[in-house]
């Protein structure tokens, strides 16, 4: 067992990569053990910040860039210094916490058990609309309206490409390869606008051995469980991880290749032989089901749902960057016919300053006067719900669309 | 962590001059609370409640709300209760949340300093400061009342922690002298070594997710009542 890794306080842990989770032996593991803490972003990061085999890979709201992040990064880490355990809560060393990638959960985790329901409380004019919207949108569609802030992710992952040694990668504008012979063929993004979706908080899986579709234009290992017609789903924002990966051709089951040489003698390691057909024998025998032989490779999405990198609340996407009704003349006073002292247009359109983001190095100068941000009728209204009415209500004041 | 602790070696690094922390990370916000929550202000001698109605219906008549909320967060510490004793770190205390939530000043703010020049609302350590202080025998310590106000008002509403881990982290006692062993020690030494106290921890940690790497699935449809999926079974990804 490894306390060191999770309490180590002193940042010169580390684990030596073939060494099964044995340390490295540099590391002075007396001086580790005797400054022993509190787990912290750096200690949890060690692992949680490096899915996908580096930092910022699989992750898309997760990277180095949060053991010491700006403001506008994370506002819970970056502005209030909060330890992932402070929200992660912990008992008896399980962990709090739902991931979308992976199946196991020990307790959830939510922005409501600190914010409420009610979240938006300035005592201004849009409390009330802001937490009607809480009940439909998840928090993190306002307030972490792009994912990767701070840090490029991969979006996609060719492996099929693997394998050519003489092949260049190339720099994107990220200061991204764009290959990597032992992995395939990549894509990065950076400040990318999320995929949005229904979701209940439950999630569609493909485990290993589960037969599926094989000829299907895409095969999703994750995706959320939701509805436009369910009260408790609400539309949460997501990158997808988009791969291509073997399945087997008979058994219609995804197969798990053997890629780190175990040891010098090792005659069947992806990353050794380069040889898809030996990584497979034996990389399936290890799960304890057949390989057929034979394999294809298949385009497979997982939805890995944004949680982090909120930002703060001046921040949050503004009334007009999702209703492009609201963006003419009209405003609030579609409705509100009492307009003393109050500004409607500048209460409307203050939102996430774009522009600012890109002045501050940002890959967001698309974004800029964006509207229909979320995409309305993807996630089945008939267009702006200001016009067309709520899921569940149309509006009360009998506005009538003009022809 | 390590920031918490480059933190608290802040407050003597302050105390040195020459020392300079300017290339130390910091989070503004909490910094700017901690700041705040080091600072020691004057006593309040005297205070009054001479609202005819009651404290809260005073607040209202003068005009206070949710709105006059200027200090939006706060670290609950002071210097006054770290002397006495040291053994949870401060308490991260979202102020206008509370705020909003009560809908009541005067739950918090249930007196006023005597002085007429004072603001309505003043700040806990104002007049609670030391405790058991002869002078004030009816006054309690900043400690107490911090935690009787929380406390109290999280039982009353049945909701909010009440336990001492619901709201502080528990400081980490120094290892330095704690931990014995020899120079050079190895994986498995060191190992024995924290399980020579923390032996009920390292049970609890055989049965967790970080450990076994699978557990429940609650969440995943088809298996909300299985136990054994996770990354080192059954979950599959796109590498």
């Amino acid at each position: 067992m490894d306390c060191l890794v999770c309490h180590d306080t002193t940042g010169t842990y580390k684990k030596a990569p073939p060494g099964a989770g044995m340390p490295d032996e540099k590391v002075d593991l007396k001086h580790v053990a005797q400054n022993v803490g509190h787990s912290s972003r750096a200690s949890c990061g060690s692992c949680h910040f490096n899915g996908g085999g580096g930092d910022a890979i699989k992750h898309a709201d997760m990277s180095r860039q949060l053991i010491e992040p700006g403001r506008n990064c994370d506002i819970h880490m970056g502005g209030y210094d909060f330890s992932c355990a402070e929200c992660h809560k912990t008992r008896n060393h399980e962990i709090s916490g739902r991931s979308s990638s992976v199946p196991v959960a020990e307790g959830e985790v939510s922005c409501v058990q600190c914010h409420s329901e009610s979240p938006h409380y300035s005592g201004g004019f849009l409390d009330h609309h802001l937490n009607t919207h809480s009940k439909t949108l998840d928090c993190n569609v306002c307030h972490s309206p792009v994912y990767a802030k701070c840090q490029p992710t991969k979006t996609w992952w060719d492996w099929s490409k693997a394998g050519d040694k003489n092949r260049k990668p190339v720099n994107d504008k990220y200061g991204q390869p764009d290959y990597n012979w032992m992995k395939g063929e990549f894509k990065w993004e950076e400040s990318a606008v999320p995929d949005y979706a229904w979701s209940s908080g439950y999630m569609n899986r493909v485990l290993i051995g589960d037969k599926v579709d094989s000829d299907a234009d895409v095969i999703n290992l994750t995706e959320p469980v939701g509805s436009i017609k369910d009260p408790g789903s609400k539309i949460t924002p997501f990158k997808i991880m988009k791969a291509i990966q073997p399945i087997d051709a008979e058994h219609d089951y995804f197969l798990i290749p053997h890629l780190f040489p175990r040891d010098k003698n090792d005659t069947t390691a992806y990353w050794k032989v380069l040889d898809w057909e030996k990584a497979f024998q034996d990389g399936m025998a290890a799960t304890g089901l057949e390989y057929s032989g034979t394999y294809k490779w298949v385009e497979t999405w997982m939805y890995w749902r944004l949680e982090h990198e909120v930002m703060p609340a001046d921040m949050a996407l503004s009334c007009v960057q999702c209703h492009d009704s609201l963006k003419g003349e009209k405003t609030c006073n579609r409705c509100h016919q009492d307009n003393r002292d109050i500004d409607f247009k500048k209460i409307a359109g203050k939102g996430t300053d774009f522009s600012l983001m890109k002045s501050e190095g940002r890959d967001v100068g698309h974004l800029i006067n964006k509207t229909d941000y979320i995409n309305f009728k993807a996630l089945g209204y008939k267009g702006d719900p200001i016009i067309h009415g709520g899921r569940f209500k149309k509006l009360p004041m009998g506005y009538k669309e003009k022809k | 962590m390590i920031k918490k602790i480059i933190f608290f070696m802040g407050v003597f690094l302050f105390l040195m001059p020459g020392l300079s922390a300017a290339e130390v990370w910091k989070a503004p916000d909490q910094e700017k609370a901690k700041e705040r929550a080091r600072e020691v202000v004057p006593f309040v001698k005297e205070y009054k409640d001479d609202c005819l109605i009651n404290r809260r219906t005073c607040l209202v008549d003068a005009g206070i709300s949710i709105k006059d909320v200027t200090t939006v967060y706060f670290v609950l510490g002071s210097p006054v209760i770290k002397k006495r004793e040291d053994h949870y770190e401060p308490v991260r205390f979202a102020h206008k949340r509370h705020a909003a939530l009560t809908n009541d000043c005067s739950v918090c703010h249930h007196f006023r300093p005597k002085d007429e020049n004072a603001l309505e609302t003043t700040r806990c350590s104002a007049c609670h400061q030391d405790s058991f202080n002869p002078d004030y025998p009816e006054r309690i310590g900043l400690k107490a009342a911090y935690h009787q106000q929380c406390m109290q008002c999280h039982q009353n509403q049945g909701k909010g922690p009440v336990d001492c881990k619901g709201c502080h982290l528990q400081n980490v006692p120094d290892h330095k002298e704690l931990v014995k062993l020899p120079d050079g020690a190895d994986p498995f030494q060191v190992t024995a070594e924290c399980l020579r106290c923390h032996d009920t921890q390292a049970d609890d940690m055989l049965t967790t997710a970080h450990w076994l790497w699978k557990g429940p699935s609650p969440y995943t449809t088809g298996h909300r009542k299985d136990i054994m999926h996770g990354k080192g079974t059954t979950a599959l990804n796109n590498f």
